[in-house]
């Protein structure tokens, strides 16, 4: 670096000229000035100059030293030294050639991202997948027992939701008739052993999957409409099924007392003895297994919930569910098009209150309903102009100001002069990346063009623009390194 | 000593209005900060020299932290007094 010294004549010529007095007035002042400064210091004081910087006066003390000749050891006096410490703003104009350089973490550039990863994004996933394994466990284990146990024990997997009342009414109703009674007994035996592999398989892969559920609802009615036909009751059950399922439930709880009277009326009931025995372990075992039902459903609902809100409001999980647990984005997918969580929930609910609460809970699904859909549709969808604007390619068609680069000249000073942020330059490397090999080093007479840049763009009390503009100078400061 | 006190010294020394001595000092302040911009040092005789250094890049750690920074180069303005100088202070007592 080729320094070239000023002189104190070269200083008085130049102020001289600038403030329009004579040279010997400058010069009287400058001396003035020298002499004022130094009496100041003398007299142990600090001097202070608005925009150049501060005077003072530091004591460097005595230290030991040793003659590089005579290998003696000699006393370096000590002395008084003049500092001068730069004012901020002298500092950053001197400084402006490397303003836009920033000072780079090493160690924490790589681990920081990471880290946020895990805690956004990696933890529910955990959660998710421990659930998925707990109802693979559960699935497996109810897989392992139905073999064991007469095929109609197989109908509660089904029963979890709609039809295992909807079956066992069927069956009690037709008890008091005896001779049709047995016809449909032996009907549903030879029908459902049919169904209950495709059950289990359905069941393992979407149990909770409300679509699914009336899927079977409506196909028991098709495969029993024969046998069954001349039962009027029927009908009315078949129409309820085909409503929403919060009528079901309602239906169901009906259904259930319906059973229970059923049950005393075949207890006391002497001429159907041989059924009765069945009739009774499938009325006892239903009830514990709709227990384990029970719990099983919540944790599946939970499961669902979880999935759901997981593909509704991170994106980004969305390839780890397509890749590990498909069938559970199937369901995920359905339960947020068709029938909302909420009407999970409220089956559920269903299951547990009591007859008198029904009403109250049936009316409540709606809302809900609305608010959960329209949360999604907030969370897909930020509307946000200014981001847009960010987003968007920047088009450089009109331009300020045309600026032939000067000897140090700086895109930063330039951006500072136009935009009045020296953090914009990077829009003005944008418009001119064919004339600039490296923004770090401009050579000297290129010709820059200023574009005229959206207000919104280089809004300085912005803290956004003022960060998206950094992101920029990262990527393209990185890309010249 | 501060920027006011200064003037008002120098005014009574150059028997000349206040105002007038701020503007120069002003001037003279921008004509430094331009040429020091400009990375030339200015000599002041029987004052020192002003010149602008580059302090290279270099790597710092956090002793604490141990994150390890790279701090990038830049420009800052350095004074050296002249030996007149050092000499007239040379009298003053110090404290300690």
């Amino acid at each position: 670096m080729i320094k070239e010294k000023i002189s104190s004549q070269e200083i008085i010529d130049l102020v001289s000229s600038k403030s329009k007095v004579s040279k010997r007035v400058a010069e009287d002042f400058l001396k003035v000035m020298i002499s004022s400064i130094e009496d100041a210091l003398l007299a142990g004081e600090v001097v202070k100059i608005k925009n150049f910087g501060t005077f003072k006066l530091q004591w460097n003390e005595p230290r030991k030293s040793v003659n590089v000749h005579s290998g003696e050891d000699i006393l370096l006096a000590g002395y008084h030294k003049v500092t001068f410490t730069p004012d901020v703003i002298l500092k950053d104009l001197v400084n402006e050639p490397f303003a836009h350089l920033m000072p780079v973490e090493f160690d924490s550039e790589n681990p920081e991202p990471i880290q946020e990863k895990t805690d956004v994004a990696l933890d529910p996933l955990h959660i998710f997948s421990d659930q998925a394994s707990e109802i693979k466990d559960l699935l497996s284990e109810i897989q392992a027992l139905s073999p064991k146990i007469e095929p109609k024990e197989d109908v509660p997997v089904v029963s979890e939701h709609d039809s295992l009342p909807i079956e066992l009414v069927d069956y009690q109703v037709r008890e008091k008739p005896v001779v049709e009674q047995t016809q449909n007994e032996q009907q549903s035996k030879v029908h459902i052993p049919e169904l209950t592999p495709e059950q289990i398989k359905e069941a393992e892969a979407v149990v909770s999957t409300p679509e699914v559920v009336e899927e079977f609802v409506h196909e028991k009615p098709v495969i029993e409409d024969a046998p069954v036909k001349d039962i009027p009751d029927y009908f009315r059950k078949e129409a309820i099924v085909q409503q929403p399922t919060e009528s079901v439930i309602y239906h169901q709880e009906e259904r259930i007392n319906y059973q229970s009277r059923q049950e005393e009326q075949s207890q006391t009931n002497d001429s159907v003895s041989e059924f009765d025995s069945t009739e009774f372990l499938k009325d006892i075992s239903p009830k514990r297994k709709r227990r384990v039902w029970l719990t099983i459903l919540i944790i599946v609902v939970l499961f669902v919930g979880t999935g759901a809100g997981l593909y509704l409001f991170s994106p980004p999980v969305n390839n780890f569910v397509l890749t590990t647990a498909t069938n559970a984005k199937a369901g995920v997918l359905k339960a947020s098009e068709n029938i909302s969580i909420t009407d999970m929930f409220n089956t559920i609910s269903g299951w547990f209150t009591p007859k008198a609460k029904l009403t109250p809970v049936v009316k409540t699904i709606v809302v809900p309903k609305d608010t959960t859909a329209n949360d999604s549709i907030d969370a897909k969808e930020p509307v946000d102009s200014l981001q847009l604007l960010f987003d968007n390619p920047r088009v450089y068609k009109t331009f300020i100001a045309t600026e032939t680069v000067k000897p140090n000249g700086r895109l930063t000073i330039m951006s500072k002069k136009y935009y009045g942020s020296k953090d914009f330059w990077v829009y003005i490397y944008e418009a001119n990346k064919d004339r600039i090999p490296n923004p770090d080093k401009i050579s000297k007479g290129t010709l820059i063009h200023i574009p005229k840049l959206d207000s919104k763009l280089i809004d300085v009390a912005n803290p956004r623009c003022i960060k998206k503009a950094k992101e920029l100078h990262d990527i393209y400061v990185k890309k010249a390194i | 000593m501060n920027h006011k006190e200064l003037i008002a010294s120098m005014a009574a020394k150059l028997n000349a209005p206040k105002s007038v001595v701020a503007d120069l000092l002003e001037t003279t302040v921008a004509t430094c900060t331009e040429l020091l911009v400009e990375e030339k040092t200015i000599g002041f005789q029987s004052f020192g020299n002003f010149e602008v250094r580059k302090k290279e890049e270099r790597l710092s750690v956090h002793p604490s932290t141990q994150i390890r920074t790279l701090i990038p180069p830049k420009l800052v303005v350095n004074f050296k007094q002249s030996n007149i100088l050092k000499d007239k202070l040379k009298d003053l007592p110090h404290h300690d």
